[in-house]
């Protein structure tokens, strides 16, 4: 008997935390076909604000809106990454100048941690998968949405040399918002790099 | 025609030589007389100056009455009179309690030592080293510390006895093995054990024949890995290597359901029942593994030693096979005491996970480098006992009330006293 993986997207007092409801679906479904790790069918939606926040040592924030985090999410937030949780942040607009990025940095910087760039060598990107070059670029990089720029790097927040905070500017929430049954017309799927945010977090 | 005071002199110079005469023929007495009922020689607050008298003295009844346990080199000097012929016996005037002190290294990273002390209740005793007093039990009793560092010898001080030791030993701790299927449970177990400085190998199986690895991999043997945590069935396969690695000193746990696999049944300490649920909120309270599901332990073999239970079921008990300990643990997901609980929750599940570890970890000794050279004192009432026998009870009608030597001493200086005086006033009116 093992404890199920459960996909967890966190919910937040301030902006569009729900804007990429596809995600989690998507991302359940490449670690149940990857992986003989035991998953939940279906995600939760969590408060960063709640103390179930403690129940999901890995989860999902994303959004288009600014990030203004309530004491009580701030101080959840910090206590969860202390504790060993990991926040796996995606910015959904994929703009540097966007309001979600300026916003998010700022209040992760303020409750966990200053973000960095993360070595594209960081156990991460081996996890399972391999991924020599660092992140995988999304489709929207190389349309030349948002920003009009292809992010080489992720950024992170540390804890001793454990990620408490991984922050992307790729919108991997737009490249990962479709029904799994879509991957079929993929010639590579996409999520593969999602299996390994998770099986790094449930491992390191 | 003589003076009255000549006369007066004459008579008193007879009684002089009458009374050296008499001492002397007293001493001679002493010394040739036939031996009597033996008396006894009692000591009490100056037991050095009687033991220095007892050692210049022919053999003969001693008996010793203690106020405190005495320190060893009194023990000593008391055994090697028993040894030399004096019948040595001991009471005390009141209850003389039986303390010890024991210093050990913990089989922790932190290289720290654990010390235990055990006194009398009821009587205050103070721990403390060369830096001075670390703690004190204001009633006495049992009580174990973990010490981060000792300086010099540890002296246990009680109203009547006085327990000395010191740290020699240190142990050599390596890797410890985690394996089991990739998740939280085993993700927290290793970050908890790394956190509290265990080195850290690990086999998370994420997928068929796939495993994310971390740390040194390879023969599970006492040379490589000081204990080896199986989280769930996932190392069924381990179980013959297990077996030996067990056997030979290695430190098994195994934890929530594992000891279910084939194989791996054989080493526990007992079965798997069904999982008991945590209470509500639990973790978050003064007793956080509480608040944690866990698998009963059922069916436990006769050597099993049950550490840890709830509502009378089992969840943590361990047994011996051959050199080596085998730990079962019924918690399967102690992350959620880490993540969930108070503020104290992850260094106490860093603690509890450690302690577990060091309960079964195979830890050979060394020779601690600098350990204190200092004499080692850890149970001075058994020592007592071991030297010179229980307590007997002093019978007051064989003690003597003077010192035999003394009467010697005494009868001597009055024969010379006398002989002078006499010689003197011999010599002074005249005559030779």
């Amino acid at each position: 008997v093992v404890t199920e993986f459960v996909f967890a997207t966190a919910q937040y007092e301030s902006g569009d935390w729900d804007s990429a409801p596809l995600v989690p679906a998507n991302l359940i479904d490449s670690v149940a076909r990857y992986t003989s790790l035991a998953v939940a069918p279906t995600g939760a939606i969590v408060s960063l604000a709640s103390d179930d926040l403690f129940r999901f040592p890995l989860v999902f924030l994303t959004g288009h809106l600014p990030v203004r985090f309530t004491d009580a999410e701030r101080g959840n937030v910090r206590r969860f990454a202390d504790r060993g949780g990991m926040l796996f942040v995606d910015d959904h607009n994929h703009d540097i100048d966007g309001a979600f990025h300026k916003t998010a940095v700022e209040e992760f910087g303020r409750a966990v941690g200053p973000l960095a760039q993360l070595p594209n060598t960081h156990p991460l990107y081996s996890a399972f998968f391999k991924f020599p070059d660092g992140p995988p670029n999304t489709s929207h990089e190389l349309n030349g949405w948002g920003d009009n720029l292809v992010h080489s790097h992720l950024l992170a927040a540390m804890r001793g040399d454990r990620i408490a905070v991984l922050y992307s500017n790729k919108d991997y929430s737009s490249e990962w918002g479709y029904h799994p049954d879509n991957k079929r017309f993929l010639s590579i799927d996409n999520t593969k790099f999602g299996v390994n945010v998770i099986v790094y977090a449930l491992t390191r | 025609m003589r003076s009255r005071a000549d006369r007066v002199r004459r008579v008193v110079e007879w009684t002089l030589r009458a009374i050296a005469l008499a001492a002397l023929v007293a001493l001679l007495w002493r010394a040739l007389r036939p031996p009597g009922t033996p008396r006894v020689d009692v000591a009490g607050a100056d037991v050095t100056a009687a033991l220095e008298r007892w050692t210049m003295s022919p053999p003969g009844e001693r008996h010793v009455l203690f106020d405190a346990t005495p320190d060893q080199r009194t023990r000593d000097w008391l055994r090697a009179l028993a040894r030399a012929g004096d019948a040595v016996r001991w009471s005390s005037a009141r209850p003389l309690g039986a303390g010890a002190l024991v210093a050990e290294p913990a089989s922790d990273p932190d290289a720290s030592t654990t010390v235990r002390l055990v006194s009398s209740a009821g009587e205050p005793v103070s721990l403390g080293d060369a830096a001075g007093l670390i703690d004190t039990l204001p009633r006495g009793g049992t009580a174990a510390f973990e010490l981060a560092t000792v300086e010099g010898a540890l002296r246990a001080s009680g109203a009547t006895f006085r327990a000395t030791t010191a740290p020699r030993d240190s142990v050599v701790l390596r890797p410890v093995l985690v394996v089991g299927a990739a998740g939280w449970e085993s993700k927290f177990t290793v970050a908890a054990l790394e956190e509290r400085g265990w080195r850290v190998a690990a086999r998370a199986r994420v997928a068929p024949n796939v495993e994310v690895t971390q740390g040194p991999l390879g023969t599970i043997d006492t040379s490589r890995y000081s204990a080896v945590i199986l989280l769930d069935s996932t190392g069924a396969s381990l179980a013959p290597e297990l077996s030996r690695y067990a056997r030979s000193g290695g430190g098994v746990i195994l934890g929530g359901s594992a000891a279910r696999a084939v194989g791996l049944s054989t080493l526990a300490p007992g079965g798997v029942g069904r999982r008991v649920a945590g209470v509500a909120g639990g973790v978050a309270g003064a007793t956080p593994r509480s608040g944690l599901g866990a698998f009963r332990i059922v069916s436990l073999r006769p050597d099993a030693v049950i550490l840890e239970s709830r509502d009378a079921a089992p969840l943590v008990a361990a047994r011996r096979i051959d050199a080596g300990r085998v730990l079962q643990s019924g918690y399967d997901e102690t992350w959620r005491w880490r993540m969930a609980g108070g503020d104290e929750a992850a260094a106490a599940h860093r603690e509890w996970w450690s302690r577990l570890v060091a309960a079964v970890a195979y830890a050979p000794l060394v020779a601690r480098p600098g350990a204190p050279d200092v004499a080692v004192d850890e149970t001075p009432y058994s020592s007592l006992i071991d030297a010179l026998g229980p307590a007997t009870a002093l019978d007051r009608r064989l003690t003597r009330s003077i010192d035999p030597l003394a009467v010697d001493r005494l009868l001597f200086a009055l024969l010379m006293i006398s002989l002078l005086i006499e010689w003197t006033s011999r010599r002074l009116r005249g005559a030779r």
